[in-house]
């Protein structure tokens, strides 16, 4: 009995050990290629501390993009607004949270009030999208060449939390900058 | 009649002169060379084993003999050649020449087989032997256009690409003297000229034609986008 057993178990554990293998194998080398297969929450955003939703903004309040990463036409990073500009248009247009449906949203906009004599403290947001290292990425040309943030970006104004939807490795870019005849040298973005 | 080399495809074509006669030996570029580009600080015992760095260097010539004597500055970085003896020993394409004239060093491929330094007839390549390392209170005045340089790999004068990048991205064009090298704008006495070699109007195009002009080591046929002015002094 136990010798047919054995029989059996060999292979099915084989099976099964290669089907791991070869599964682990495949994310590693997608993550390396690309970007790791969504699964296991790998393709999420991060969470961040305060649940700011995209989605509102850009769509209900229709805002544009550059109206609160102001620099993204002038400078290398696109810049995050300050805790003031975000106070600011609370203040200014009463928009507390109460008269939202989210439960959520009255707590997370409390969080821009801070301290009350200190005032807030700067939001440690986690970064979303990486590049790999030793890449000196510049937004300022993109968007005067008339890019679009969609373009890399992915419908931000549709992410509920901001999750990162183009693999932006060397490849990525050089593909994109040969189609659209921009410089290929190395010290474009290397130096 | 001067040779000057004409890029092909770039608008530009970067170069600089150097005039000696103005030069004081203050050594304002060296200190604005390092500051601009990352290079870590180098103590006494970096000097002592030959392995500081410093992207642009002044050395020093005496002139004549007591009491008619001179001191002559030399200020020596990357002479950015046309026909450079570092590209072509590089085994992993890490050093080439760019379409803007510049000779351009890719850190992230460089794997520090040191050819490239060894090659160079200018010493104006070096050599990282160690992780650079900064005071505490000097982290956070590094520049963040500039790559830091790890352990391992050559570096050198880059006519700081970085502000070229910066003036130039998007095809936008560039008035001459529009932006300078940390040490052209840090010359106290106005010796260095960096400029357009392709735009004839450029003050850099002006003084590469002056009857002064020589280029250093000019025998080796290296092509150097960096010319010195000297006026022979038939005295010293």
């Amino acid at each position: 009995m136990s010798n047919s057993l054995i029989k059996i178990a060999v292979p099915v554990i084989g099976l099964v050990a290669a089907l791991v293998l070869a599964f682990v194998a495949y994310f590693f080398v997608l993550a390396w290629w690309s970007q790791p297969p969504a699964v296991l929450g790998f393709g999420d955003g991060p969470t961040q501390p305060i649940a700011f939703p995209h989605t509102v903004h850009v769509t209900t309040a229709g805002l544009d993009c550059q109206f609160c990463h102001r620099i993204a036409s002038t400078e290398e990073a696109a810049g995050v607004p300050a805790v003031a500009q975000c106070q600011f248009c609370h203040d200014f247009t009463r928009i507390t949270g109460e008269e939202s449906d989210s439960p959520t949203a009255e707590t997370e906009i409390a969080k821009l009030i801070g301290d009350p004599l200190e005032g807030p403290d700067p939001i440690n947001w986690v970064r979303v999208h990486r590049l790999p290292d030793h890449v000196q990425f510049v937004h300022a040309p993109h968007i005067q060449q008339g890019f679009s943030c969609s373009t890399c970006h992915g419908d931000i104004a549709s992410m509920e939390v901001v999750e990162q939807v183009r693999n932006l490795k060397m490849r990525d870019c050089v593909d994109c900058h040969r189609d659209n005849e921009a410089p290929t040298d190395c010290t474009t973005c290397h130096y | 009649m001067a040779t000057r080399t004409q890029s092909t495809r770039a608008d530009h074509k970067w170069g600089m002169v150097i005039d000696l006669d103005r030069c004081t030996g203050c050594q304002a570029c060296v200190i604005a060379c390092q500051s601009e580009n990352n290079i870590p600080l180098n103590d006494q015992s970096a000097f002592l084993d030959g392995r500081a760095i410093e992207w642009i260097r002044v050395e020093r010539y005496w002139e004549g003999d007591y009491p008619d004597i001179k001191a002559r500055f030399l200020p020596v970085l990357c002479q950015h050649c046309d026909n450079a003896p570092c590209e072509s020993v590089c085994p992993v394409y890490a050093t080439y020449h760019n379409n803007e004239g510049l000779n351009v060093q890719v850190y992230n491929r460089c794997v520090g087989t040191r050819f490239c330094g060894n090659n160079c007839p200018y010493h104006a390549r070096l050599f990282n032997y160690w992780e650079p390392v900064w005071p505490e209170d000097l982290r956070n005045q590094l520049n963040p256009d500039v790559t830091v340089r790890t352990r391992g790999i050559m570096e050198k004068c880059t006519f700081c690409i970085q502000r070229i990048r910066r003036s130039t991205r998007g095809g936008k064009q560039v008035e001459d003297q529009a932006f300078n090298p940390a040490c052209v704008q840090a010359c106290p006495t106005d010796a260095m000229t960096f400029g357009d070699l392709n735009n004839p109007d450029s003050r850099v195009s002006q003084k590469w034609e002056d009857e002064r002009a020589f280029r250093v080591l000019e025998a080796l046929g290296t092509n150097p986008s960096v010319k010195y002015l000297k006026q022979v002094d038939a005295h010293a």
